[in-house]
C-alpha cells in the first residue's frame, strides 16, 4: 500500500504543476515580446513588411499577375485560345471578382501596409541609432504611401487603414474612404517619407530621398488628371521631378546610357542600376520568392514559355522602329520563325523574358525607373507653363529619345531630338519606353484615353466584351467578408 | 468475471519463479519493493484473537500486525474451513500452525519479509482423479489453444497447450467440467467417471459473453448500450494483411476507409460517420492499449488481439475533447499462460497498376496534332517523313516508363508465453514494399514487448514497448500536377526518355510545360520515422470490487526527412533535409468499482484523472542551386542559396472524467458519463469543457414475455445522446504572434539574397472554444436461430456547432484567417450489419458478413458567411479559381466549375455564335446569360463524399481450406479528373493533346461526340463538369485462399499456407486509374476528390506461409 501511496503521490504533486495549463509562448515573436522595440527589430519588420510584393505566388507584384490586371492598356494581351481565361477578362474588360489574378496587388499592398503601418506605431518608441530610425520609419512612410498610390489608381475607392497592425473585429465592417481622401492620405506618407529617408538607398531594392520624390512627381502628375482634375498638381508634379533630376549625385539616381543595360541578359547583369528608382529585389532561391512576372510568363509557348502576355499587334506596329524596339521585342524563334507564325501569332517582351529559360528569376523589377521620372518632368513642365517648346522638358524627352534610338544620351542629335512636345505625344513616347512596364494603363487612364486607344485595336486582336470601366472591381474575398464595401 | 484458473505446482519450481518475476519486475518497471521490517522470523511476537474468520482475513490480519508479506495462491485457500486464532506473543510459525495444523502447510521465508505457502506438496497423494484430453474447432478442427477449463464449484482450471491437449487433477470423480474460451460458445461437460474428455467448440457468433474494451475499462457485449464494433483477428486471418486500414476497411457499417493514396505506406483517410470539421482534423482518436493518440502506421497489424470502433456519443463522450471523430480502440496481444508459442509468417507480393490512360502512339500523335495545328490556322509540328518514322519505330511510352511491377516482402515472427505471475508477447516484423510507381517504396520495422506480470494477489503490473521505424520514400503525400503519373500522360510520346547518352531530356518541346516524368520518380522525398512508444503501469486490487489502475506512457518520435529535386529544366538542383522530434507524456490514473447488489443490480463505478503533454521541435535546412547535385541531402552547404528554420510547440490536456454503468436484472442497462476537458490551446473560461453522454439499453428478449419466442436469442434496443468535442486547432490559435519564415517574411534586398524578416501573422482570437459534435443514436440488435443471423441496425444523426473555422479574412485587414467557433455541420445516417452463419456442418462453413452505411452530410450554417472558398489547388497551373467551396445546404466538399452541356451542334449556329463560337466547340451553361462564359458562370457541379458505404465479407471454410471473398463498394460521390483534362485539352499543362478519345472529337459527320473538336474559337476550362466523374465503385477487395497444413505435420509444427489477390476485379464508370485514390493537396475534408496524377491503388498478389512452433 504504501508503494501504491508514493506512485500516486508521484502522479499528482509532481506532474501536476500549476502551469500545466498555460501555453508556452517562449518561442514566439508577439507584440509583447518587444518585437520592433530597437533596431534590429524594426529592420525585421521593415522586411516583412516589403515582403508581401515579392512573396511571387502568394501576394504582390511577382506573377504575371500584375500585366493581367493591366491589360486594359493596348500594350498588352493574352493567349486567345488557351488556359487564359483569367488574363482575357482583364483584356476585354469582363473581369470577375472570384478572378483568381484579381487580389495579388490587393492582398500584397495591404498587407505591406499592415506592415508599414506597424512600424509607423513602433518606431518612436525604438531605440538605438537614429538616422537607422528614421530609414526605416521613412520607408514605412513610403510603402504606405506607395501601395496605396496603385490601390486607388487600380480600384478607387477603397478602405483606408493606418492602424490593421492589430486586427479588430470592426475592420471588418468598415467602408470605402473617398478617392481624395486616399490621395491626401497618400501626399502626407510620401512627403513625410520625403523628409525621413536617407539621400541614399542603403540597399538596391530599398528606397531614399530620391524614390520619395519621384514617387511624389507621379502621384501629383496622376492627381492632375482623372478623376481628380487637379491641374494645379503639374507644378508640383514637375518641380519634385527636377529636385530629383538636378541631384543625380545626391541621390544616386539617374539615366542608364544604354537601354539594353537596363535588362539582364544571359551574360550580363545590370541590377542594381542608377536607374532604378525603386525596383523590387527578389532572392529566386526558391519557388516562394521569385520574379516570376518576368521569365516564362513572357517567353512564347515554343520555346516552353506561359504565353502569359504579350504585345498587341497594333501597339507592335506602331511602335517606332529602332534599336529600343529591338531591345524591347522577341519577333521571332531561335529556328527564325516570324511572330507572325507563331502559336499566339503576337511578339513578346524581350526584355521581360529574363536572362534563362526560369520563372524562379533572382533580377530586379523596377518599378519605377528614372526615365519615367524625365517624362514625367517633361509632360508635367509643358502642362504647368503651357510651352510646348520649353528647353527643359523638352531636354528631358529628347534623352529618352536619343537613347531610344541607340544614340549618346547627352548629345543633342537632330534627326530625333524633339522641338517641341505636346501632353500626349510624351504619353505616347511613354507607352514605347515603358511597354509592358505598369505604365501605360495608369496614363490612359488618368488622361481618359482608354476608349481612343481601343478603337485601334487590331480585328484579330481581343475585343472588349463589357463596359469599358476604369477601375477594377473588388476582389470577392473582400466584399463577401464586408459586405459594406459592395457597392 | 469468472475466475482465473491456476496452475498448481511444486512449491520450490513456484518460489524460485516468483522471485525470478520478482527481479524481472524490478528491473524492469525501475520499482522496489520497499523493505518494511529486517525482522526475523522468531523476533516478531503476535498477539491476537480471530473467531471464525477465513484464512485471507487472518492473513491480512498477520500482514497488518508483523509487515510480513504472506505469498500464497487463491485456489488455495479459497474454498478451505473458517479458522480461530488465538495468539498470545507467539511467533508467526505458531500462527500457521494455528492456521494449518504441521503437516498441511510448507512455507519458506525470504529477506526475512516474505513468507510463501504451499498447501499441497503432493497432490498426487490427494483423493482425485485425473482428467485428458483435446479442444478442438467445431468449425475448422484446428486445436484451440488457451481454452479455459475449470471444475465447477471450485477454482481448479488448467488451459489447453499449443495442441489443445489439457490434463486436470480434479479431486472427485463427478461433477461438471467447464470449458470456455472467448470467441466461442461456453460447455459443460458432466465427467462422471470419464477420464478422457475431447469436445469441439463452437464459435460463438455473437459473443454476447465477449468482454468489449471500452474507454477507461471493459464490458460485457450484452451490456453495452453504445453503438461499438469489434473486430478480431479471426475476422482477417485468412488475408494478406500488413497495415491496419486492410482490416478495418469495409468490415464496420458507418466506417469509411479510403486509400486516398495507393503508394505503400500512403496515405488513407479514415471516416467514422462522416466528417464533422470543416478545418479540423476528422481523423478518428486512436487509443492502443490505453495511451491516447496513436499511430496506425506505427501499428504492426499481426500484434493485435482486438479492435474496437467506438462510433456514437455514449461510447466516444469519455474521449470528451477528442471524440468527436469517433474512437479506435486497439488492444495488443498478451502472452497466454502455457506452452510458449512459437509463430513465423512470410509473405511474398507482386503488384500492378489497375489500369493505364488510353494514349495516343507516337504516330497518331503527331498525325492528330498536325491536324490540331492545321485547324488552328499555324504551322505544323511534325514533317510527313517524321511521322512516317515515328510510325514505323514508335515513341515513347511514358506511363511504361513511370510504372513497374512492384513487389513486397513482409516477414513475422512473434514469441510468447507465460505463468502465472508473468506473461510475455514478443514480436518482430519486417515489411519491405516496393510501389508501382519507380523510385517508391516504403519499408517498417517493428518490434514489440508486452509484458504482464502478477505481483500478488492485487497488484499486477504491465509494460508494452512498440518500436517502430518507417522508412516512406515517395509514398507521402498524394500527387499533383507535378506528379510521375501527370507527367506521363502530359509528355509527348514523340519526345524520347533520354538523348543519346543516357541523359534524361530535361524539357518537353512539344507538350508539357513540366519537369521529365522519370526525374520526378527519381527524385527523392524521403521519410524516416522512428518511433517509440513505452505504456504501462500499475493495477491494484483496493478490496473486493474496487480496483486502481495508475498507467504511464510515454511515446517518442523522430522523423528525418530528406528531400532531392533534379530540377533539369531550371538547372537548379535543390535539397532539403529536416527533422521532427516529438515527446508524448501520459498518465492515467483509474479508479473502478463494481459491485453486483442483490443478485440484479450490477453496478460499476470509474473515475478518472488524466494528463497530457506534447511537444515537438522541428528544424530544417534547405538548399537551393546545389553545386554537387550527387551529394543530394547528405551534404547541403555547397549551395546557392541557403535558408533555415526551427520551430518549438508545446501543449497539454488536463482531464476529469467519471462514468458509471449499471445494469438491472441483466436487462435494463444505463451508462452515464462526464469528461471535463482542459487544453493549453484555449484561455480563460475557454480553457476547461465538459462532455456528458448517456445510454440507455433493453434487453427485451430477457422479458419473460419473450420467453415463447424461441427462435429469438438476442433482441435489444439501444438508445444515446452524448457531447464530444474536438480541439483542432493549431497552438497559439488565441494569439497573434509574427510569423518567422523565410517564406512567410523574408525579403530580398539585393537580388539573389535574403534578408529575415517578421510579419503579422494570423490574429489570434482569445475567444476561441472547443467545437462539439452532440450525437444520437438509436440502435437495435437482433440475434435469431441460435444467432445464426444477427442484426444489428443503428440510426444517428449528429450536429456539430461552433465549428472551428478557419475564416478567411479580407485581404485589405491583413489577409490570412483567424480561427473562430462558427457555423454548423449536420451528419447522419443508417448502418447495418448483418452476420449469418449460412453454411455451419462439419466439413463445410460459410460465413458472412454484410454492412451497408449511409451517409447524409450538410453544412448548415458558415455564421454570417453565404459561402466560403476552398483551395485545394489540385489543378496547380491548370486553375486559378478555388476548385472547392462550401455553402450551406450542401455537403462539405463541393467541387465548383462551370457547366459543362456538351459541344455546340450543327444547327445551333447561331447560339453559338452569341459566344464567337461555332458546332462542334465546347457549350457551357451561361447563367446569367450574358453572352460570356466567365467565373460567374461557376457554381456547385458536384460532391466528393460518397452516400453509400457497402462491404460483403465471406469466410467459407471446407475441410482444411478457406475461401475469403471480399467485395467492398462506394457510391453516390463525384471525383474530378484533371489527369484526364490535362491529356484530353491540350491547353494547360500539355501543350498538346495525348489521350486516344480526341480520335472521337466531333465532327459534322459525328454529331454525337461530347469531345470539341479543334478550333480557335474553342473555350477549353478544365474546371468543368466535363471532367467531373461519377466515382462510385464496386470492387472485389479481397479473394484468398488458405490452407491449414495437416496438424503437426512434423514433430509438434502446425501452419498454413495462402495466395490471396488484393483489388482483383473493379466495376467503375470512372475513366482515371482508380476511382478509390485522389490527389490531398489541401487539408480537411473540404478538400478532396480531385485526381491530378494521384498515386493508384494496384492490383496486388501475395502468398505466404504460416508455421506455428
Amino acid at each position: 500500500m504504501k508503494n501504491i501511496a508514493l506512485i500516486i503521490f508521484i502522479t499528482f504533486f509532481v506532474i501536476s504543476c500549476a502551469d500545466f495549463l498555460e501555453e508556452d509562448l517562449s518561442t514566439q515573436v508577439t507584440s509583447e515580446s518587444g518585437a520592433l522595440s530597437d533596431v534590429v527589430g524594426l529592420t525585421s519588420a521593415l522586411a516583412g513588411a516589403y515582403h508581401p510584393l515579392t512573396a511571387t505566388w502568394g501576394s504582390g507584384l511577382g506573377n504575371a499577375s500584375t500585366q493581367a490586371i493591366l491589360m486594359g492598356g493596348d500594350d498588352l494581351t493574352t493567349h486567345k485560345a488557351s488556359n487564359k481565361a483569367d488574363f482575357r477578362e482583364f483584356d476585354q474588360f469582363k473581369i470577375a471578382t472570384a478572378n483568381g489574378r484579381l487580389p495579388f496587388v490587393w492582398n500584397g499592398a495591404y498587407k505591406s501596409i499592415q506592415g508599414s503601418n506597424n512600424i509607423i506605431a513602433n518606431y518612436q518608441n525604438a531605440k538605438g541609432d537614429e538616422a537607422a530610425i528614421r530609414q526605416i520609419a521613412g520607408e514605412a512612410y513610403f510603402l504606405r504611401a506607395y501601395n496605396y498610390f496603385w490601390i486607388v489608381r487600380l480600384w478607387g475607392e477603397a478602405p483606408l487603414l493606418l492602424q490593421t497592425q492589430t486586427f479588430t473585429e470592426d475592420v471588418l465592417s468598415v467602408s470605402k474612404s473617398p478617392i481624395v481622401d486616399i490621395y491626401a492620405q497618400i501626399i502626407a506618407d510620401m512627403t513625410f517619407a520625403e523628409d525621413l529617408l536617407g539621400n541614399i538607398k542603403p540597399a538596391p531594392g530599398r528606397v531614399c530621398k530620391g524614390t520619395a520624390k519621384a514617387m511624389l512627381a507621379e502621384i501629383y502628375l496622376t492627381m492632375a488628371g482623372w478623376p481628380l482634375n487637379q491641374t494645379s498638381n503639374y507644378a508640383l508634379a514637375a518641380s519634385k521631378a527636377k529636385e530629383l533630376i538636378d541631384n543625380e549625385a545626391t541621390y544616386g539616381l539617374g539615366l542608364m546610357d544604354d537601354f539594353a543595360q537596363l535588362w539582364p541578359s544571359a551574360t550580363q547583369n545590370f541590377d542594381g542600376n542608377k536607374e532604378e528608382v525603386f525596383a523590387l529585389n527578389f532572392w529566386g532561391g526558391d519557388w516562394y520568392n521569385g520574379n516570376a512576372a518576368y521569365g516564362l510568363a513572357a517567353r512564347p509557348g515554343e520555346e516552353n514559355g506561359w504565353d502569359d502576355y504579350f504585345s498587341e499587334i497594333t501597339f507592335f506596329n506602331q511602335f517606332p522602329e529602332g534599336y529600343r524596339k529591338d531591345v524591347t521585342f522577341q519577333t521571332q524563334l531561335s529556328d527564325g520563325t516570324p511572330w507572325q507564325e507563331f502559336m499566339t501569332q503576337r511578339p513578346y517582351y524581350k526584355k521581360l523574358q529574363g536572362p534563362k529559360q526560369d520563372w524562379q528569376n533572382a533580377v530586379s523589377m523596377p518599378l519605377e525607373r528614372m526615365a519615367e521620372v524625365y517624362l514625367t518632368y517633361a509632360e508635367a513642365q509643358i502642362m504647368a507653363t503651357g510651352n510646348t517648346s520649353d528647353a527643359s522638358a523638352l531636354e528631358a524627352v529628347n534623352k529618352i529619345v536619343r537613347r531610344a534610338a541607340g544614340l549618346p544620351i547627352n548629345t543633342p542629335d537632330i534627326s530625333v531630338d524633339w522641338t517641341s512636345a505636346t501632353q500626349d505625344e510624351i504619353v505616347q513616347e511613354k507607352a514605347w519606353e515603358f511597354a509592358g512596364e505598369y505604365c501605360r494603363w495608369f496614363d490612359l487612364v488618368r488622361l481618359q484615353k482608354v476608349e481612343e486607344v481601343l478603337a485601334t485595336k487590331d480585328p484579330n486582336d481581343l475585343q472588349p466584351l463589357g463596359t469599358v470601366t476604369y477601375f477594377l472591381p473588388l476582389p470577392a474575398s473582400e466584399t463577401l467578408a464586408n459586405p459594406n464595401l459592395a457597392d | 468475471m469468472k475466475k482465473n484458473p491456476h496452475f498448481i505446482l511444486p512449491v520450490n519450481w513456484r518460489i524460485t519463479k516468483l522471485l525470478r518475476t520478482m527481479k524481472l519486475l524490478t528491473f524492469l518497471l525501475f520499482f522496489s519493493l520497499v523493505s518494511v521490517s529486517a525482522n526475523v522470523l522468531s523476533q516478531t511476537k503476535i498477539s491476537m484473537g480471530l473467531e471464525n474468520v477465513t484464512l485471507r482475513q487472518a492473513f491480512d490480519e498477520l500482514e497488518k500486525q508483523t509487515g510480513f508479506k504472506f505469498f500464497y495462491l487463491d485456489e488455495q485457500i479459497d474454498g478451505l474451513q473458517l479458522v480461530s486464532l488465538s495468539l498470545n506473543n507467539q511467533t508467526v510459525e505458531e500462527a500457521i500452525f494455528q492456521m494449518f495444523g504441521q503437516d498441511d502447510v510448507k512455507y519458506k521465508i525470504f529477506d526475512n519479509q516474505l513468507i510463501v505457502l504451499s498447501k499441497f506438496e503432493n497432490p498426487s497423494e490427494k483423493q482425485g482423479i485425473r482428467i485428458s484430453g483435446t479442444i478442438t474447432d467445431a468449425v475448422s478442427g484446428e486445436p484451440l489453444i488457451g481454452v479455459n477449463i475449470i471444475f465447477e464449484g471450485t477454482s481448479l482450471g488448467v488451459i489447453t497447450d499449443a495442441n489443445g491437449k489439457y490434463n486436470i487433477e480434479i479431486p472427485s470423480s463427478s461433477g461438471v467440467l467447464i470449458f470456455s474460451y472467448i470467441g466461442y460458445n461456453t460447455e459443460r461437460i458432466d465427467i462422471s467417471g470419464q477420464t478422457t474428455v475431447d469436445l469441439q467448440l463452437a464459435p460463438d457468433i455473437t459473443s454476447l459473453d465477449e468482454v468489449v474494451v471500452i474507454g477507461y475499462g471493459t464490458v460485457r457485449k450484452s451490456d453495452l448500450t453504445g453503438s461499438i464494433s469489434v473486430i478480431k483477428p479471426g475476422d482477417y486471418k485468412e488475408q494478406p494483411v500488413s497495415r491496419i486500414d486492410q482490416i478495418l476497411q469495409g468490415r464496420i457499417s458507418g466506417v469509411n476507409v479510403t486509400n486516398s493514396s495507393g503508394a505503400p505506406g500512403g496515405n488513407l483517410s479514415i471516416r467514422i460517420r462522416g466528417a464533422n470539421s470543416i478545418n479540423g482534423n476528422n481523423d478518428p482518436l486512436i487509443v492502443v492499449d490505453g495511451f491516447v493518440g496513436g499511430d496506425l502506421k506505427t501499428i504492426n497489424p499481426s500484434d493485435i488481439e482486438s479492435m474496437q470502433v467506438l462510433k456514437d456519443a455514449s461510447s466516444t463522450a469519455i474521449y470528451g475533447s477528442r471524440g468527436a471523430n469517433g474512437v479506435i480502440l486497439i488492444t495488443t496481444k498478451s502472452g497466454v499462460k502455457g506452452k510458449q508459442h512459437l509463430s513465423f509468417t512470410t509473405r511474398f507480393s507482386t503488384s500492378k497498376v489497375l489500369s493505364t490512360y488510353d494514349l495516343m502512339d507516337a504516330g497518331t500523335f503527331a498525325t492528330v496534332n498536325n491536324e490540331r495545328t492545321t485547324a488552328m490556322g499555324t504551322s505544323n509540328v511534325y514533317t510527313d517523313a517524321q511521322i512516317a518514322e515515328f510510325k514505323a519505330n514508335g515513341g515513347s511510352d511514358w506511363q511504361n516508363e513511370v510504372l513497374r511491377t512492384g513487389t513486397g516482402m513482409e516477414y513475422q515472427l512473434d514469441y510468447s508465453g507465460g505463468n502465472e505471475e508473468v506473461k510475455y508477447f514478443i514480436s518482430g516484423n519486417y515489411l519491405n514494399q516496393q510501389g508501382i510507381i519507380i523510385n517508391s517504396d516504403y519499408k517498417r520495422y517493428s518490434l514489440r514487448t508486452n509484458l504482464d506480470a502478477k505481483i500478488n494477489t492485487k497488484l499486477s503490473a504491465n509494460l508494452k514497448v512498440n518500436f517502430a521505424r518507417l522508412e516512406n520514400n515517395n509514398t507521402n503525400g498524394n500527387g499533383n500536377t507535378s506528379a510521375p503519373l501527370a507527367g506521363a500522360v502530359n509528355w509527348a510520346p514523340t519526345t524520347p526518355v533520354r538523348d543519346a547518352s543516357g541523359k534524361l531530356t530535361p524539357r518537353d518541346p512539344t507538350s508539357s510545360i513540366k519537369d521529365n516524368p522519370v526525374e520526378l520518380a527519381l527524385n527523392d522525398h524521403i521519410i524516416e520515422a522512428n518511433s517509440f512508444t513505452a505504456n504501462g503501469g500499475f493495477n491494484y486490487d483496493i478490496i473486493k470490487g474496487l480496483n486502481f489502475n495508475i498507467g504511464y506512457g510515454i511515446s517518442y518520435g523522430n522523423s528525418q526527412i530528406k528531400d532531392f529535386n533534379a530540377n533539369l529544366l531550371s538547372n537548379n538542383p535543390d535539397a532539403n533535409r529536416g527533422s521532427i522530434e516529438s515527446i508524448f507524456l501520459q498518465n492515467t490514473n483509474t479508479l473502478n468499482y463494481s459491485r453486483l447488489i442483490n443478485d440484479i443490480h450490477q453496478i460499476t463505478l470509474t473515475g478518472v484523472f488524466e494528463q497530457q503533454l506534447l511537444q515537438t521541435d522541428k528544424f530544417n535546412a534547405r538548399a537551393g542551386g546545389l553545386t554537387y547535385p550527387a551529394f543530394g541531402y547528405d551534404n547541403i552547404t555547397l549551395a546557392a542559396s541557403l535558408s533555415g528554420s526551427a520551430f518549438k510547440e508545446k501543449q497539454s490536456i488536463r482531464s476529469f472524467i467519471g462514468r458509471v454503468n449499471y445494469s438491472l436484472k441483466d436487462r435494463y442497462l444505463l451508462t452515464a458519463s462526464i469528461r471535463s476537458d482542459g487544453s493549453s490551446k484555449f484561455r480563460g473560461d475557454n480553457k476547461y469543457s465538459n462532455f456528458p453522454s448517456i445510454g440507455l439499453g433493453w434487453r427485451i428478449s430477457e422479458e419473460s414475455f419473450m420467453d415463447n419466442v424461441t427462435f429469438l436469442d438476442n433482441l435489444k434496443l439501444r438508445g444515446s445522446w452524448g457531447k464530444t468535442g474536438s480541439q483542432a486547432i493549431p497552438v497559439y490559435g488565441t494569439v497573434t504572434t509574427f510569423y518567422t519564415g523565410s517564406y512567410e517574411a523574408a525579403m530580398s534586398f539585393l537580388n539573389g539574397t535574403t534578408t529575415p524578416g517578421i510579419i503579422v501573422g494570423n490574429p489570434g482570437n482569445d475567444n476561441l472554444k472547443w467545437e462539439t459534435t452532440e450525437q444520437f443514436n438509436l440502435g437495435l440488435d437482433i440475434g435469431i436461430i441460435k444467432n445464426m443471423f444477427t442484426l444489428e441496425v443503428d440510426y444517428f444523426s449528429k450536429k456539430t456547432t461552433d465549428l472551428l473555422l478557419n475564416e478567411p479574412l479580407p485581404g485589405y485587414s491583413g489577409g490570412g484567417s483567424i480561427y473562430r467557433n462558427l457555423g454548423q455541420v449536420n451528419n447522419s445516417g443508417f448502418e447495418f450489419s448483418l452476420t449469418a452463419r449460412v453454411i455451419n456442418t462439419k466439413n463445410l462453413n460459410w460465413n458472412s458478413n454484410l454492412n451497408a452505411s449511409f451517409l447524409t452530410n450538410e453544412v448548415k450554417s458558415l455564421g454570417a458567411r453565404e459561402q466560403i472558398f476552398i483551395d485545394p489547388d489540385y489543378g496547380a497551373g491548370l486553375t486559378s479559381v478555388p476548385e472547392m467551396i462550401l455553402r450551406p445546404g450542401y455537403g462539405l466538399a463541393n467541387f465548383w466549375g462551370v457547366n459543362y452541356l456538351g459541344v455546340w451542334h450543327t444547327g445551333e449556329e447561331t447560339e453559338a455564335a452569341r459566344y464567337g463560337q461555332v458546332p462542334g466547340d465546347s457549350h457551357f451553361e451561361d447563367i446569367n446569360n450574358d453572352g460570356v462564359i466567365n467565373f460567374d458562370d461557376y457554381m456547385i457541379i458536384g460532391s466528393a463524399i460518397p452516400a453509400t458505404l457497402l462491404g460483403w465479407n465471406n469466410n467459407i471454410t471446407y475441410k482444411n481450406f478457406t475461401l475469403n471473398i471480399f467485395f467492398q463498394a462506394m457510391t453516390g460521390f463525384d471525383k474530378w479528373n484533371f489527369t484526364y483534362g490535362a491529356a484530353i485539352l491540350g491547353s494547360a499543362d500539355a501543350r498538346q493533346i495525348t489521350h486516344s478519345d480526341i480520335l472521337n472529337r466531333w465532327s459534322p459527320t459525328n454529331e454525337n461526340s461530347n469531345i470539341p473538336h479543334f478550333s480557335s474559337t474553342d473555350y477549353p476550362v478544365i474546371q468543368s463538369s466535363r471532367f467531373l466523374e461519377n466515382g462510385s465503385f464496386l470492387r472485389l477487395k479481397n479473394l484468398s485462399l488458405a490452407y491449414n497444413l495437416p496438424r503437426n505435420l512434423i514433430n509438434g509444427l502446425n501452419g498454413s499456407v495462402m495466395i490471396g489477390a488484393t483489388n482483383l476485379w473493379t466495376l467503375t464508370k470512372y475513366s482515371g486509374t482508380d476511382p478509390e485514390a485522389y490527389s490531398t493537396q489541401g487539408n480537411g475534408d473540404a478538400a478532396q476528390g480531385g485526381d491530378a496524377g494521384a498515386y493508384p491503388n494496384s492490383r496486388t498478389w501475395t502468398f505466404g506461409i504460416n508455421l506455428v512452433f
